[in-house]
């Protein structure tokens, strides 16, 4: 099986007052199917910056990306947004939901640009709300939703066109603790599902999640190894 | 950089997504009206633009239609199957100064000759004009008088409600005889009824015999205010020698039936005067002849160039609309930046993006244009009733109007949203 992330030789540089500062330096990683990673790093590591070019959302300087095999550099914007719309799925810190805009309708948001209709939006929309426990939040707005519930209806649309990567920034950033561990043990239950997890994080306890943990500095990766201890979140949430 | 080994670029990419048309749209509009009840006080101004644009613009194609309604009507109230001749020479070309070299001819020999040899003639109608001041005990007022025969009230279909209309026997005994329009009638009468009174006409005592039916005001003046005579009284009693000929006319007409053509009657009219004052190819006709499709025609080119500037004028406005809701897309582009990114995240294409803000644009000003349109009808409407002058504002006006108003939407909110699909993907997401 090809590997489902890889990234060769991977390089983003911007030009800031003459000088030109080198965000991902020469990266090489590969991530296989069902992997749960966690990338890790100081702000200013380049982690966020490695993270957007494997989500397709930038553009290397220079270097390749692979999504499930198949070289991105060449590929036109529109095969790319169909790419992120099939393949990955998007979680962020802020959650990024639409505002005045009720959970169904967010979730359904990537199933409009699948060429989905009405009814079948709002089914699936339906059902992986449900798998999310929010099958009482169906018609609220992000007003009327906690923090966990509005990051529960966010993971609900990455989740929506059954993507094989979940790129999770920061997921917890804007979360107290024990919403935190709600929220991993959700990935944790996704990644057994067989879903890949990616995790960018600054935070040790969540990076102690994952299996295998990558750590950047400077733009260049300085660790890669596998999570020993690995923190078990529907275990510590019954220890809390 | 140069790929370094070869990959098949196609491999695992996946299916270009198929989507109905009509689907994307309807979502699109339903995002449009989310943004729009966003921010409504915004999107109600915005509107209010494209609306008042919309507004000046249909009442200016509105008024001009009319004016050219009223002058069709006015002309076709007068008889629409219809030649006049004058004697004034004819070089060919009209708005030209007149010839005053050639004398101008026109007999009632000549009307006669037309009315035998000339096909398909219903009827023909000398005319002579006079100012007349008329009197009766007490009452007194002026007119334009008409001298003719019977044959004009069959022409111009203005015929008698009350009494009878003059007829040959009048004309050929030159009777002292007039048939009244309601305007001089009331004038001179009051309420009562004038049949069979007497009525004097510049000192000459003469009979009303007849009321014309009343007509109103048309475009050409109040067709109340005539009166008529045979054409022979007229001659003998009050126009005199004022003609060179004692056999001259002012103007003659010719009335066709419905089955001719009125540029055949024309060119037969022509070659029936011609042969009559022996107008050899390439000389100046000593006479003119128009036709009623021919004043239509003429008057419709006044009135559309009236059309013209008033909607030049009222374009400005909406000119001025349409830059408003640029402005506006421009600053909801900016505002939902992360929005645009989150989409694009998603999955949308620039496709996408660029069809959300074009049908955001088209919306708001369809529905501005709607309003403008409907307070246009109303006013349209209110001016008909009112103030005697058709504004009509028909279905094609209306369907016009709003196709007009989605196609600004979408060439002013082109710009914005062209913009806003050109925003890379990650650059609008990290925008706060």
């Amino acid at each position: 099986m090809k590997p489902l992330v890889e990234t060769r030789n991977l390089i983003k540089s911007y030009s800031l007052g003459g000088e030109t500062i080198l965000a991902v330096n020469n990266v090489s990683v590969t991530i296989e199917h069902g992997e749960y990673v966690a990338i890790m790093g100081a702000s200013g590591s380049g982690k966020s910056t490695f993270m957007n070019m494997i989500g397709c959302l930038d553009v290397p300087s220079s270097g390749q990306v692979l999504i499930d095999g198949v070289p991105t550099s060449n590929m036109s914007s529109d095969a790319l947004a169909a790419l992120r719309n099939q393949k990955i799925g998007f979680v962020f810190q802020q959650f990024n939901l639409l505002a005045r805009t009720t959970s169904i309708d967010n979730v359904a948001v990537p199933l409009i640009y699948a060429g989905l209709d009405t009814e079948a939006r709002r089914a699936r929309a339906t059902e992986k709300l449900k798998d999310m426990g929010l099958g009482d939040r169906l018609l609220n707005t992000p007003a009327k939703l906690s923090g966990g519930q509005q990051q529960r209806v966010a993971i609900a649309r990455a989740l929506v066109t059954e993507p094989l990567i979940l790129l999770a920034d920061e997921p917890t950033g804007a979360l107290d603790t024990r919403t935190s561990e709600d929220i991993m043990a959700i990935f944790e239950q996704l990644n057994a599902s067989g879903i890949t997890v990616i995790v960018v994080t600054h935070e040790d306890e969540i990076a102690q999640h994952a299996k295998r943990r990558i750590e950047f500095r400077d733009g260049k990766v300085i660790s890669d190894r596998v999570v020993e201890n690995r923190l078990i979140a529907a275990e510590r949430e019954a220890a809390i | 950089m140069p790929a370094t080994e070869e990959i098949p670029s196609d491999a695992g990419v996946p299916e270009p997504r198929k989507r109905s048309f009509l689907s994307s749209w309807a979502v699109n509009v339903a995002i449009a009206f989310t943004a729009l009840r966003t921010n409504l006080m915004r999107s109600m101004l915005t509107m209010l633009g494209v609306m008042i644009g919309v507004f000046a613009v249909t009442l200016a194609v509105a008024v001009g239609n009319g004016a050219t309604e009223a002058v069709t009507e006015s002309i076709n109230r007068f008889g629409s199957n219809m030649a006049i001749i004058f004697p004034a020479p004819d070089d060919g070309e009209t708005g030209r100064p007149r010839r005053r070299d050639i004398r101008g001819r026109l007999t009632q020999r000549d009307l006669d000759a037309i009315e035998k040899e000339v096909p398909n003639v219903r009827a023909v109608a000398p005319q002579l004009r006079q100012q007349v001041d008329l009197v009766v005990a007490g009452n007194s007022t002026s007119t334009s008088a008409i001298g003719t025969t019977g044959g004009y009230g069959t022409i111009t279909g203005h015929l008698t409600d009350q009494g009878r209309y003059i007829n040959e026997a009048d004309v050929r005994s030159a009777a002292r005889v007039v048939v009244l329009g309601r305007t001089i009638s009331d004038d001179l009468f009051g309420g009562l009824d004038p049949i069979g009174e007497s009525v004097r006409v510049n000192g000459v005592p003469f009979t009303v015999i007849g009321l014309l039916e009343r007509r109103g005001s048309a475009i050409s003046g109040d067709q109340d205010d005539t009166m008529i005579m045979p054409i022979r009284t007229m001659r003998q009693r009050f126009v005199g020698d004022s003609l060179a000929g004692p056999d001259d006319l002012a103007s003659a007409f010719v009335g066709f039936d419905e089955t001719a053509t009125l540029e055949q009657g024309k060119r037969d009219i022509a070659s029936v005067m011609k042969a009559r004052y022996r107008v050899k190819q390439g000389e100046v006709s000593p006479f003119t002849i128009f036709t009623t499709e021919e004043f239509v025609e003429q008057t419709s080119i006044v009135t559309g160039i009236l059309q013209a500037v008033l909607v030049s004028i009222a374009s400005i406005s909406l000119l001025v609309g349409g830059i408003g809701i640029m402005n506006i897309m421009l600053v909801s582009v900016t505002e939902r930046t992360r929005e645009i990114g989150l989409r694009m995240a998603l999955g949308a294409r620039k496709s996408d993006i660029r069809n959300q803000f074009l049908v955001e644009a088209a919306v708001l000003c369809t529905l501005g244009g709607a309003v403008g349109l409907v307070l246009a009808a109303l006013s349209g409407w209110a001016v008909s009733t009112y103030a005697d002058f058709p504004v009509p504002v028909g279905l094609g006006t209306a369907v016009g109007a709003i196709i007009f108003s989605a196609f600004i939407g979408l060439l002013f909110g082109g710009y914005p949203a062209v913009r806003a699909a050109r925003l890379s993907p990650i650059e609008a997401l990290r925008t706060e």
